[in-house]
């Protein structure tokens, strides 16, 4: 998983800037439990997050989620039912869009077909009503951030998707916001562009230093830009971390679903000791190297990424012998070159995907269809979920 | 589009060609069927049922109001009609235009009840009266709802010329409040402003025209109304109460005054230095599809007792010599429907104006109405 | 027929057929007529029928070609009689001042219309197309009545005191402006709503982000990503309005002088057809010219679009 490596050495820079911070730069974006219905229906459910001076924040969740909502209410599209909005520690509830010091990147970018580019980037600071010279030297700046000036005078639709893009980017920052939002910033190109498009942004956004809200129902994008990220469900914030917390260690069975793919087992706790526990389930009994807030009897998921799972043709042997290990057919195999997922079939039934780096491939042996193999996981590689 | 081809337009032809051929089968045994196109107000009720009770010929009716209309469409061709009522002075352009056909005198006995004086006054336009009949005929001249316009003019006495009442800015200034109307057509303003200018009514001066409109243009301001149809209920319910019309036209007005109890003296004036003729005559189009109906109608209103009855309905003289004994008591008294012969003389024959002469009143005609 | 467009285009004769139809609709009710009507304004006049002369004729063997353009010289001839020139100049005015107040008045309802519920907008739309189930006749006469001068518009302003007198508003501009107003409202509603229905919602968000206040998106970002619909609305009152001439009969005055009551004059009148074809096919290329400019913006926007 490159992206998610990649996401988190971009976001690290910030993180670690955040914590130097003072108080007030920790919650210069401050959420609090923020309500909004439509008629009866509950988009958005006593949101509460702080954000921080200078960092780029994802709301990541899937459509219907809320998220949209939220940022909608932050840019001033949408009036709070109930709770407050602070922008450095201003109550933005009330205001009416075109007054807030915050701009949005819409999503597919609704950039005004009948301007140039020029006169796109242009638009939001003749509304302040600048100078025409300062206009127009802030419009070179924006243009030249996002490597446009050439392309000044065309319209939209005489440009890519890529361009586009930045030309939006470049209309959203060009008054200098206080907050950026970004609505599905790269949900318009293709895979390829996205990817590279992704870091891009990233370098843009810090080099202005401005703080930055995006919503995203892409796990990749949001892990590779933002220094945290919230997930959403059903109008709820379920969990807020820096995407490695997220990814290593979610708080609940969504969470460990929807960020990657994971291996669940089903069981209950019969150890439950400071430094560790022991979860029985059907298919093994493991030993978790890290003690839970449980009690024993517990009904508890064991989550397992496909990655940290080893296949081997022996039972491995090492300190928690017995444990943490399974035995297992391979039902299915795909090859994606840097890795390799198997499926593989337990004896209740249970399938359990693994993802073999490419690096790790054993010369000799590689398992294909049908081979009896073992598959294990070392005592750190497990969360356990209790809810 | 070459491609719509030669063959489409041979089928074209070939229907049409059927068509035709069908039409020239049906010509000799016509239809019942008879299409008049007649002046409004300008027949009796039981005229069209009469006819056709008598002969079965069912007869559609359509009304116009001015001979340019009728000019127009007897110029654009193929009218459908079979029996059309020009004024005498029109259906001379007509004639020499080729737009009327001659009348086949053997269908029309009656033709016999015509006075020679009406029938010497067409033959001035229609030698040998070849082509036209008269309807009815009236004249051009002055109605005024007696009532409204002495009060209107207040201290000042009613002019000896009535034409004054029209032309003249002292006399028609007075009456704009109370409503003043014009016939709606170049062809019957000029005659009347040129003979009351002193100019021949049918003048072919280029220069008299323009006399005239000078004189139109400063009684502008105070015509509120165009019309060549329409004023008479307007006479009759007192929203007009001075009207440039026709003869007839007023005294229907005056009738219907009376039978709506409205309670205005609608009266015809007959100016001292005349009024301008019209003769209104029946022709039948040279592209007429029942020309033998065509006939047995003309035959029909020559009848002195079908004649009689138009002119009782619609006050307009007949020039049927038979008539007299069926004309109603009160109408054959009536000076302005039939003429005395003093009246009679000073009367201002019609007459026939060229292209040229035609345009110019047009167009000096709109300036006058609209002012530019 | 049929060989010759599958030799035209052997691939597909039924596409052929298909795009042929259209333009076999055009030159037979378009060009042809406008064609014959050509023919007649370069001919001269003639009493009789048809009442105009030929264009070609036979002589000694000759073909003789008279091309007679004295109608469309004396239609320029100011100098002589300007009544041609300042018929179409109010014939213009007219119909502009039409379609300035059809788009002031259309547009607000257009935006409205596409701005209520989608599920009432059915219902709107026929409440602007429900004037068309009465006749247009019967429909311009009702204005006589309204406005006449014992008319309901009268007693119902004297009645509520603001005037003694009953105002003369029949016959006069005022009444003409009215009548053609109402009767091409539609054509002004119809193509604004269909182009106003299509704009996205997130433009207007988008100039709220940017700062743009109410008043300013109006007009900085719905105005200019209407006006296809503008012009295409605005042709459509336009065109008509140039040559109207029932409106203006029956609620003009004697003085509001159009074009359609010159062709009229002319036609029945003077029963000059080749001088009535003459006004006829100025009145074309009067409105030929705003029309290519139409189109020309149309194939530009169509590129915008994509």
């Amino acid at each position: 998983m490159s992206e998610s490596s990649s996401g988190t050495a971009a976001s690290a820079p910030a993180a670690a800037g955040g914590a130097n911070k003072t108080a007030a730069d920790a919650r210069f974006l401050r959420i609090e439990n923020l309500v909004k219905e439509f008629d009866s229906v509950v988009a958005v459910d006593k949101v509460s997050i702080d954000i921080r001076k200078g960092e780029i924040f994802a709301l990541l969740g899937s459509s219907g989620c809320g998220k949209s909502t939220l940022l909608r209410m932050l840019a001033g599209f949408e009036t709070p039912t109930s709770g407050r909005i602070l922008l450095d520690g201003r109550d933005i509830a009330q205001i009416p869009p075109y007054e807030r010091p915050i701009n949005m990147m819409f999503q597919s970018y609704a950039l005004f077909p009948h301007l140039s580019v020029w006169d796109n980037v242009a638009f939001g600071l003749r509304r302040a009503g600048l100078p025409k010279d300062q206009v127009a030297d802030q419009v070179e700046k924006m243009l030249g951030l996002v490597q446009l000036k050439q392309f000044a005078k065309r319209k939209p639709h005489q440009l890519s998707g890529g361009q586009q893009q930045r030309v939006a980017l470049a209309r959203s920052l060009a008054k200098r916001p206080q907050l950026l939002l970004l609505d599905e910033p790269l949900g318009a190109l293709d895979k390829k562009l996205r990817e590279r498009t992704q870091l891009e942004l990233v370098g843009i956004i810090e080099s202005v230093g401005v703080t930055c809200v995006m919503v995203t129902h892409d796990q990749e994008e949001a892990m590779t830009m933002a220094s945290r990220i919230a997930i959403m469900s059903e109008g709820r914030i379920l969990q807020i971390g820096a995407p490695a917390e997220i990814y290593e260690t979610p708080n609940c069975r969504f969470v460990a679903d929807f960020i990657g793919n994971v291996n669940l087992f089903k069981g209950k706790v019969v150890e439950d000791a400071a430094d560790h526990v022991i979860v029985d389930t059907p298919e093994c009994r493991h030993y978790v190297g890290h003690g839970i807030t449980g009690t024993e009897g517990m009904e508890v998921s064991v989550a397992i990424r496909p990655e940290k799972i080893r296949i081997t043709r022996e039972r491995p042997g090492g300190a928690h012998d017995g444990f943490n290990c399974v035995e297992a057919e391979v039902a299915d195999l795909a090859y994606l070159g840097s890795y390799t997922i198997y499926h593989l079939k337990l004896a209740t039934g249970l399938l359990v995907k693994a993802s073999i780096a490419s690096v790790e491939r054993l010369p000799d042996w590689q398992p294909t269809w049908g081979d009896k193999v073992f598959a294990s996981w070392d005592e750190y590689a497990m969360v356990v979920l209790t809810q | 589009m070459k491609l719509f081809s030669f063959r489409a337009l041979a089928d074209v032809a070939w229907g049409v060609a059927l068509a035709a051929s069908c039409g020239i089968a049906l010509a000799q045994e016509e239809p019942k069927v008879l299409n008049v196109y007649n002046w409004s107000d300008y027949i009796a009720e039981d005229t069209l049922k009469n006819f056709e009770k008598e002969t079965g010929i069912k007869v559609r009716y359509d009304n116009f109001d001015s001979n340019e209309i009728l000019h127009a469409k007897l110029v654009a061709g193929k009218t459908g009609y079979d029996i059309v009522v020009p004024s005498s002075n029109w259906a001379k352009i007509q004639i020499d235009g080729g737009l009327l056909a001659k009348l086949d005198k053997a269908l029309i006995p009656n033709l016999a009840n015509v006075d020679a004086e009406t029938a010497g006054q067409i033959a001035k336009l229609d030698p040998g009266n070849q082509h036209l009949v008269v309807w009815l005929w009236g004249y051009t001249t002055v109605g005024i709802n007696v009532d409204k316009v002495k009060a209107a003019l207040g201290s000042m006495p009613m002019p000896d010329n009535a034409w004054d009442l029209v032309f003249k800015p002292e006399y028609i200034s007075k009456m704009k409040s109370c409503g003043v109307s014009f016939l709606d057509s170049p062809s019957e303003i000029f005659p009347a402003a040129l003979h009351y200018l002193g100019k021949p009514a049918f003048s072919k001066q280029t220069s008299d025209y323009q006399e005239a409109s000078r004189m139109l243009q400063a009684i502008r301001p105070y015509v509120t109304l165009f019309s060549s149809s329409g004023y008479i209920n307007d006479m009759a319910n007192g929203s007009i109460c001075l009207a440039l019309g026709w003869s007839g036209d007023i005294s229907i007005a005056r009738q219907r005054a009376i039978d709506g109890k409205t309670g205005n003296k609608i009266e015809v004036l007959i100016p001292k230095t005349g009024g301008i003729l019209f003769f209104d005559t029946m022709a039948i189009p040279v592209d007429a599809p029942h020309p033998k109906n065509a006939h047995a109608f003309i035959n029909y209103i020559l009848k002195p007792e079908v004649h009689a009855s138009l002119t009782n309905k619609v006050f307009y003289a007949n020039p049927n010599a038979q008539s007299t004994k069926f004309v109603k008591k009160e109408v054959a008294e009536n000076p302005t429907v039939f003429l005395s012969a003093e009246n009679k003389k000073k009367m201002i024959a019609p007459d026939a104006v060229n292209n040229d002469i035609r345009r110019l009143s047009t167009r000096l005609y709109t300036q006058f109405k609209t002012g530019l | 027929m049929n060989k010759l467009l599958a030799r035209l285009m052997p691939n597909n004769p039924g596409r052929a057929v298909v795009i042929g139809v259209p333009y076999l609709w055009l030159v037979l009710f378009f060009l042809l007529p406008f064609l014959i009507v050509l023919k007649i304004s370069v001919s001269e006049m003639n009493v009789g029928q048809p009442p105009f002369k030929p264009l070609t004729e036979m002589v000694d063997n000759f073909l003789n070609i008279r091309v007679y353009l004295g109608n469309f010289i004396s239609l320029f001839d100011v100098a002589n009689d300007d009544l041609y020139a300042r018929t179409y100049l109010s014939s213009l005015k007219y119909a502009a001042w039409t379609t300035i107040f059809c788009l002031v008045i259309g547009f607000p309802f257009a935006y409205f219309m596409a701005r209520a519920r989608p599920t009432i907008r059915p219902a709107l739309l026929m409440l602007v197309m429900m004037p068309f189930w009465t006749s247009f006749l019967l429909r311009v006469y009702a204005w006589k009545a309204i406005l006449t001068t014992n008319g309901v518009f009268n007693q119902i302003l004297i009645g509520l005191g603001i005037i003694g007198e009953p105002l003369h508003m029949l016959h006069t501009p005022f009444s003409l402006m009215i009548g053609m107003v109402y009767v091409y409202l539609p054509f002004m509603i119809l193509p604004l709503y269909a182009n106003l229905v299509k704009l996205d919602g997130r433009l207007l968000e988008a100039a709220a982000d940017l700062g743009a206040t109410p008043w300013q998106r109006f007009w900085l970002v719905t105005v200019p990503l209407s006006k296809s619909g503008i012009i295409a609305g605005s042709m459509l009152v336009f065109i008509p309005c140039v040559g109207e001439f029932v409106i203006p009969e029956l609620l003009g005055g004697p003085e509001t002088l159009m074009i359609g009551r010159v062709l009229w004059d002319e036609l029945f009148s003077n029963n000059d057809w080749p001088r009535a074809a003459a006004v006829a096919v100025v009145t074309i290329l009067l409105i030929i010219v705003p029309l290519a400019i139409f189109n020309k913006y149309q194939a530009e926007s169509q590129g915008e679009r994509t």
